[in-house]
């Protein structure tokens, strides 16, 4: 009696609340395309696209002048760019986590959320990819960085970490823009079956490629589904260690340590959850996704965030631990700057925010209810951003040489094209909710109950 | 209805329940191909329609492989051959940084192969004048609805013999979809309308071509790098009052290395020391100067002669230049020869614009090199063989 009654606390909770139906799932997800938002979604858009126009603007106002407009100067030749960057494209590991390494552990309830992360992943890559190309001064010029035979006879230098980066994050972006369409093709379909409107069901019978659910198609397509979820696991792992391998290669006390590659992964995999839970608790509300994304789901996430942030303080507890060790004194030095120095602030706010207040999530009445679940996931964006300017402009700013030392001030370029680059994330999340099912129904029907047939002999426990 | 334009018939199930323990019925009852048409991948359904497995898995080990190949070879040949640079003083094909990168196109060749594989290889995807395509059961099938296809796949279907199979194994409603109406041999005008096609599409890629190539660059900002507000030289300008964008140096100003030669006569220059030591470097590029500048008229040996013992060009501006080893030369002082290099003697020119005052002493000091070399002694020779 007892062990049934341990195993029955065990059992995984359901991952759809309520009796739904397969053409339920239709009938809700995949109408959005069709139908007149709501004022809501109007003033939402209107705030977060004329966000993504000032940053717009600057940019060009970037370009046009040259870079001499940020506040960037030696030593501190990396700053808000960098910054930007690297915190974007953390945001994005969270998609992949979710949608590729979720799904070869089997965890079914990944399926409800999977859609919308990876959609993240792949807006969040393209803001992260805005920061290197406009950093670089003159982007017309950044396909110098590929290697492609030209006049000058010379080639790009591959013992460079910043070309690792050039092949890490065009991969991860081509990656994650195909393994997101192939997960799409199939709800493609469903649209284009549903919808009267004959310009609609053109773009859909010529983006679901003519898709029919053919058993003879389904058996290639889920074996590609979950290959390209296996290589892109190996990404998820590999793409921020190698955005760490421009700081941990070079000798900046401060950055040239060997726990950065996995620092870095679960301080973006924390960060990129954080963001997930934050737009997705919108979604939820607005577009009445609760017997779909259920408290559960909420809760796993959340979990996930707590795990992270334990492996957060653990990272900067190392660091601390590296300095100490390492018997030098630069490095001492950098590491009293993080939170004595002149950017004293911006550390405790970091570990405030990183460390200190995702322990909130212990409690059960923060994992599930929406203003918790937003104080902790703001926090922690907030807490991550400025973790990778403690990185950049905390270590750089005071250098081996006391004589180049030098207090960096963002300006207000710099400022302006950080608030574009949310804008421009939000204005494409936004987006995609309206046209997209933000939820893969195909996948959702496959975890419905009774949705698979039964093996002769033997119960499916669904 | 004649069976040879029934492209299949379709009997739709409610239930992948209901499908799955049809599917042997109907697999025993009838000889064409079958096929299932399903929302979702309904797992089991490839053994049950007896299908193969998908080649996938080893499409992509192969492309990977190739990945990871072609890009240790374009780092290879890039870092190690065709561009070698020492870096961070590693050697030039160093294989443990090239890791990263190989990984990187490693996925991407292998994730590419794996998805467009998938949808244009195996699946023949876009296809979109399928017959299912045009089926009133399509919609159905993206929806909720499980269709079992007995498809004539080149052979006659008895269409009620299915009919009464599909329905005995429980499909909730049967549908027959027909065959494409065959398409007639494509039109000339077809072929007109493509050649077009192709032609504007030649004409509008070279437009924007030349347009990225040429005119492009040359816009603001991108031509921000080639406005480069300077003066060339001799050029005019009216900053200045004399128009001319160079300056005059200051009165007074004395170039270095080229200190003022004040003295006029060569009697006065008689007591001049050459201020140079004779090392082997000075005479080298004595050596060197002599031959550029004085051997044209002088010879290599400084005798006014060429190797072949004929006159050096000097009959060309009826000169006879001096025979450096001479004695009269020899006797001469370090000072004269100087000041016969910075003003010219008879049809000499002078050579103080040509050469600097260091030039002229290492010169000089080759001539005495040249001196005693061809006016050497006995002694001299018994004194080398000691």
């Amino acid at each position: 009696m007892k062990s049934e009654a341990v195993l029955e606390k065990l059992k995984p909770a359901p991952v759809i609340a309520g009796h739904v139906r397969l053409g339920d799932l239709d009938d809700q997800l995949l109408t959005h395309a069709g139908e007149r938002p709501p004022l809501a979604w109007f003033i939402a858009f209107a705030m977060t696209s004329t966000a993504a126009l000032i940053g717009m603007a600057l940019i060009g106002y970037t370009i046009a002048t040259g870079i001499g407009v940020w506040g960037n100067n030696i030593p501190v030749a990396w700053a808000f760019d960098i910054i930007n960057f690297v915190f974007w494209v953390g945001i994005g590991h969270a998609g992949t986590l979710i949608s590729a390494i979720l799904l070869l552990f089997r965890a079914r309830w990944r399926n409800a959320v999977s859609r919308f992360s990876e959609a993240m992943t792949i807006f969040a890559v393209i803001c992260a990819t805005l920061f290197p190309l406009i950093h670089v001064g003159r982007p017309w010029l950044a396909f110098w960085l590929g290697p492609y035979p030209n006049q000058r006879g010379i080639w790009p230098n591959f013992r460079s970490p910043l070309l690792w980066d050039v092949f890490a994050v065009n991969t991860y972006f081509l990656v994650s823009l195909l393994f997101w369409y192939i997960g799409l093709i199939p709800d493609l379909a469903s649209m284009r079956d549903r919808t009267s409107n004959k310009i609609r069901k053109f773009v859909y019978t010529v983006i679901s490629l003519g898709w029919r659910g053919a058993s003879r198609h389904w058996r290639h397509y889920e074996k590609a589904y979950l290959v390209i979820a296996g290589l892109a696991t190996g990404l998820v792992l590999s793409v921020h260690s190698v955005v760490s391998f421009d700081f941990a290669v070079s000798l900046v006390p401060g950055w040239h340590m060997t726990i950065f590659p996995p620092y870095f992964v679960a301080g973006a995999i924390f960060a990129g959850f954080a963001m997930v839970v934050m737009a997705m608790v919108v979604v939820r509300r607005t577009m009445r996704l609760e017997h779909l994304i259920t408290e559960y789901h909420l809760e796993v996430m959340n979990k996930v965030i707590l795990a992270c942030s334990c492996l957060m303080g653990y990272a900067y507890l190392l660091e601390g631990f590296t300095a100490w060790y390492s018997q030098n004194s630069y490095i001492h030095h950098t590491f009293l700057q993080y939170v004595t120095g002149t950017y004293w602030w911006t550390g405790w706010l970091t570990i405030t925010c990183n460390i200190l207040i995702p322990q909130l999530l212990w409690l059960r009445w923060f994992r599930t209810h929406y203003s918790g679940m937003i104080f902790v996931t703001l926090a922690v964006t907030v807490g991550m951003w400025f973790e990778r300017f403690v990185i950049i402009v905390s270590s750089l700013h005071e250098d081996f040489l006391p004589s180049a030392w030098h207090i960096y001030k963002p300006t207000i370029v710099d400022c302006g094209i950080l608030l574009g680059s949310f804008g421009l994330f939000f204005t494409l999340v936004l987006l995609f909710a309206r046209i997209l099912p933000v939820i893969a129904t195909t996948e959702m029907k496959m975890v419905l109950p009774g949705s698979q047939a039964h093996k002769e002999g033997g119960s499916h426990e669904q | 209805m004649s069976s040879r334009e029934v492209f299949s018939v379709l009997g739709i199930f409610d239930s992948p329940h209901v499908l799955m323990k049809a599917i042997p019925t109907v697999r025993a009852g009838v000889a064409a191909k079958l096929e299932a048409y399903t929302p979702y991948p309904v797992h089991g359904l490839d053994e049950a329609l007896g299908l193969r497995k998908s080649p996938i898995a080893g499409m992509v080990l192969v492309m990977g492989v190739l990945g990871a190949v072609a890009a240790l070879g374009l780092e290879f040949w890039t870092s190690g051959v065709d561009y070698p640079q020492v870096t961070a003083g590693k050697p030039c094909f160093s294989w443990e940084a090239f890791i990263p990168i190989m990984f990187e196109v490693t996925v991407l060749f292998a994730a590419f192969t794996a998805g467009l594989g998938m949808l244009l290889l195996l699946n023949r995807l876009p296809f979109f004048r399928h017959p299912m395509l045009m089926s009133k059961s399509m919609p159905l099938i993206t929806r909720d609805k499980f269709v079992l296809a007995v498809e004539s796949d080149e052979c006659t279907l008895d269409v009620d013999d299915i009919f009464g199979l599909l329905q005995e194994s429980g499909a909730a409603a049967v549908e027959i979809v027909e065959a494409p109406a065959v398409q007639g041999p494509s039109s000339p005008k077809f072929f007109i309308g493509v050649l077009i096609a192709i032609a504007f599409s030649c004409v509008v890629a070279g437009c924007a071509t030349y347009w990225a190539m040429k005119l492009f660059p040359k816009t603001v900002p991108m031509a921000h790098m080639l406005d480069q507000p300077r003066l060339n030289s001799q050029q005019e300008n009216n900053f200045f009052k004399d128009g001319s964008g160079m300056r005059m140096p200051v009165d007074g100003t004395v170039s270095r290395s080229s200190l003022p030669y004040n003295l006029q006569e060569q009697e006065e220059a008689e007591a001049l020391v050459n201020p140079l030591p004779r090392t082997s470097e000075v005479l080298k590029q004595g050596q060197r100067l002599f031959n550029d500048y004085c051997s044209v008229c002088h010879g290599i040996r400084g005798d006014g002669l060429l190797e072949d013992g004929s006159r050096t060009l000097t009959p060309a501006y009826e000169a006879n230049p001096a025979n450096l080893l001479s004695k009269s030369i020899v006797d001469l002082s370090d000072g004269s020869m100087y000041h016969v290099l910075v003003k010219g003697k008879n049809l000499m020119p002078s050579y103080a614009p040509d050469l600097t005052g260091d030039e002229r002493w290492m010169a000089l000091h080759y001539v005495r090199v040249l001196q005693r070399a061809f006016n050497a002694t006995d002694e001299d020779v018994a004194s080398a063989e000691k």
